[in-house]
């Protein structure tokens, strides 16, 4: 299929977009890591799941915040238009200054921040840098799976911790298992299964790896860090500042909804990022993702109302699926873990042919757990009743 | 890996050979920015500067790349907020555009992506890198962190690469960077003659890579002018990188390209994790569609504009008796007969900006690149009171 779309109206019209009407479609029911795989190899668009006529698919799979970037980086994209032929060292402001707000906000250094497309980029160069064929990466099953995959395809070794019964990180296992890894990831909170840990526990775990693996590196992934609403949480961005080996991974994807402008960094001691900041492209954040980012990390308003939005969602969301019989961990994300007592590809495809696309498997949990987004209300009101008759348990006579 | 090189390229002049390298990089500002984190220099442009720093296009993207770019927002500005797909769609675009396949592409965050890549994926402690300096000076950085050597060959009298020489000194070598028309030299080399150095690096060196630069391809008006697509494409050892940041004028958004033989494009992809499009922005997915898709006219009529541009600043310079090279780019390297520090620094006094240094050549030749036409007579009154003296004096 081509894209027709040459303005505005044309999108509104029904012409093709990425915002989950059509595209969207086909990522959520692939999930986006497959999606951008396959859309690197050009070619990209497959066969859309026919829907009802008049429904209108919902994307709730690859935890993006449903509203995108708030006004001011909306704004702030707009005003940067004249300085589309510009290079990001060349606008006003430049790239440096991103770097020196997100310094600025944690009492650092611009030497402490290293900029990337994404935190995907993050990862990856943490991967190539701390990572060898002697040295592995130590994650949890499950947890995001970038870093994983990235390590096994360059044929370095990985340990993966299964979570605990409450769905959290084993921090115990992960510090057993930390002894001459040459990388750990800690998602807190953990995607997919929401949980978070608390600052003490956090601080904890790297107190214990620090003293049994000095030269392990510790990365601490709080892409969701501002949907956490459990007061026992704190970012433990101080603490790499002050810890060696220790560095935090952040994200303008999620709260700040610019998933698609590819804006993440990196903060920790000078010494700890520096393979990274070797590694990193040149340039790597567009023009208008410098504004966007610079714009959203002033509007602390904004987040605020985005987190209570969030949270009220969540909370809706969670009663209703726990009303259907279906238990979710401790969310602490814009998504929620839950179990379905079902494969969640099952869940995934009965969804899809009503038009609500949920998050992929995520093994070792793939037949009992699925991993929903949280879109806005009105989403989850449509998406809640699909999830009503799609888990409605069978108790009819033809079920027996 | 790592630390100690940091060190090493800021302490430019230490050893020889390491001397060469070492000033070739420590004195770029532009790659400043590939490690900004600890060397937060560059300065944005402040409005009513005149940017002659960059080897920019003055005008921007055009109105059929904006209109996709608002497009790109979707309904009430949401799409940002997602992840996107268009990659294929691009990279689809783009393969028909060029009449190749899409296994020929790899996209990337601009080409210094494809540049980065390159360097890591073809260049090793044992497998060298070779360009001529001064080039464009990313590849040679990547090698240099990485502890990868680097041959560096010098340019001939005119200011253009020496085949002969490159092709010597890619003997064995990894990776061969290939800039054609040279970045800062702004000379040429035409198409059969880099046909034939192509062919007698793979006769001489069958396993070395060349990467094959057209950043500047648009710009060219020598007759004896093409791409190596074509080639690329049937040859595993040559790769062709482009980029959306020079006629295009989309430096802001990120984005360029590689063709070559599905084989080396494949390493390549991989090399980056299979998700070569996870460093692109929806902004420039969808700016990229449109650019590629658009009228050839905008690139006719971009090239017509910098050509007369061009032609107006070079004349002026040789009329005053500072020659530039044979420029088939949209800049310019001239010999202003002092150190190009202290005329940057009187220039930007006076809103003009110009490149940073170019060793060997910083004690005497400046990259200016071209502006609009109204831009360059503003700029040339300022050159004309700052090396007024000097000409006189001559």
């Amino acid at each position: 299929m081509r894209r027709s779309r040459r303005s505005f109206f044309d999108v509104l019209a029904g012409g093709r977009s990425d915002a989950g009407h059509d595209t969207g479609l086909w990522i959520a029911a692939r999930g986006r890591e497959d999606a951008q795989a396959q859309a690197a190899q050009g070619s990209a668009v497959a066969a859309r799941p026919a829907l009802p006529p008049g429904v209108k698919a919902i994307r709730i799979s690859s935890n993006e915040n449903p509203l995108g970037p708030g006004k001011a980086a909306l704004d702030a994209i707009v005003r940067k238009f004249p300085e589309a032929g510009r290079y990001p060292f060349n606008s006003t402001p430049a790239d440096s200054a991103l770097v020196t707000a997100i310094a600025t906000k944690f009492g650092a250094k611009n030497e402490n921040v290293v900029l990337g497309a994404g935190s995907q980029e993050i990862l990856k160069s943490a991967v190539r840098a701390f990572t060898s064929p002697t040295r592995g990466l130590v994650t949890a099953a499950p947890s995001f799976e970038n870093c994983p995959q990235f390590t096994k395809k360059l044929g370095h070794p990985v340990t993966e911790i299964k979570v605990d019964a409450a769905l959290r990180l084993d921090l115990e296992a992960m510090a057993a298992a930390a002894k001459g890894a040459g990388l750990i990831f800690l998602n807190n909170p953990n995607n997919p299964t929401a949980t978070v840990h608390g600052s003490k526990a956090v601080s904890d775990f790297v107190q214990k790896v620090r003293a049994a693996s000095p030269d392990t590196v510790i990365l601490i992934d709080e892409a969701y860090h501002d949907y956490v609403t459990d007061p026992s949480y704190e970012s433990a961005i101080p603490l790499a500042l002050q810890t060696p080996n220790v560095f935090v991974a952040r994200t303008f994807s999620k709260a700040y909804g610019m998933a698609g402008l590819r804006v993440g960094y990196a903060i920790g001691q000078a010494a700890t990022i520096k393979p990274m900041a070797q590694l990193k492209m040149p340039y790597n954040v567009s023009v208008f993702g410098v504004a966007a980012a610079l714009a959203a990390f002033a509007d602390t308003k904004h987040m605020e109302a985005e987190r209570a939005r969030n949270a009220e969602v969540r909370a809706f969301t969670v009663k209703a699926l726990d009303d259907l019989g279906c238990k979710s961990s401790d969310s602490q994300g814009n998504f929620l873990f839950v179990e379905t007592g079902r494969p969640a590809d099952a869940f995934r495809d009965a969804c899809a042919a009503q038009g609500i696309m949920v998050g992929r498997p995520f093994p070792p949990l793939e037949k009992t757990h699925a991993r929903i987004s949280l879109g806005t209300m009105e989403e989850m009101k449509k998406a809640t009743a699909v999830f009503r008759s799609v888990l409605r348990p069978v108790t009819t006579t033809a079920g027996k | 890996m790592g630390l100690s090189r940091r060190g090493f390229v800021q302490a430019a002049g230490i050893g020889s050979a390491a001397a060469l390298t070492g000033a070739w990089i420590g004195a770029r500002g532009r790659e400043a920015s590939l490690w900004s984190a600890f060397e937060p220099t560059l300065e944005a442009v402040a409005p009513g500067m005149i940017c002659l720093s960059s080897n920019e296009n003055p005008l921007g993207p055009g109105k059929t790349v904006m209109k996709a770019v608002r497009a790109a927002f979707g309904e009430g500005g949401r799409t940002p907020g997602r992840y996107s797909s268009t990659g294929g769609d691009l990279i689809d675009a783009t393969a028909k555009r060029l009449g190749v396949k899409p296994e020929n592409i790899v996209l990337g965050c601009g080409s210094t992506q494809i540049l980065r890549t390159a360097t890591h994926l073809f260049t090793a402690r044992d497998k060298a890198l070779v360009g001529t300096i001064p080039s464009y000076e990313e590849c040679a950085g990547y090698a240099e962190m990485m502890g990868h050597p680097v041959r560096a060959v010098a340019l001939d009298g005119d200011f253009r690469m020496d085949l002969g020489k490159i092709a010597d000194a890619a003997k064995g070598a990894g990776l061969v960077f290939y800039c054609n028309p040279n970045n800062p030299t702004a000379t040429y080399v035409g198409a059969k003659a880099t046909r034939d150095f192509l062919a007698k690096v793979n006769r001489e060196s069958p396993d070395t890579t060349i990467l094959v630069d057209e950043a500047y391809f648009d710009y060219v008006t020598d007759p004896d002018h093409d791409t190596h697509i074509a080639l690329a494409v049937e040859n595993p050892r040559v790769v062709v990188a482009r980029t959306f940041s020079k006629a295009y004028g989309m430096a802001g958004l990120r984005l360029g390209y590689a063709v070559g033989h599905p084989d080396t494009i494949k390493k390549m992809r991989e090399w980056d994790a299979g998700t070569g499009t996870s460093s692109l922005n929806v902004l420039a997915l969808h700016a990229g569609i449109a650019a590629i898709e658009q009228d050839a006219t905008f690139i006719t009529a971009e090239r017509a504009r910098n050509t007369a541009a061009r032609d107006f600043t070079m004349k002026w310079f040789a009329e005053r008796g500072m020659k530039p090279t044979d420029s088939q780019a949209n800049f310019m390297f001239v010999n202003i007969g002092g150190p190009v520090k202290a005329f940057r620094d009187a220039c930007r006094a006076k809103g003009v900006l110009v490149a940073r240094d170019f060793p060997p050549f910083e004690k005497t030749h400046c990259r200016l690149s071209f502006g609009t036409m109204d831009e360059m007579k503003k700029a040339v009154a300022v050159f004309g009171e700052l090396l007024g003296k000097k000409v006189a004096a001559a």
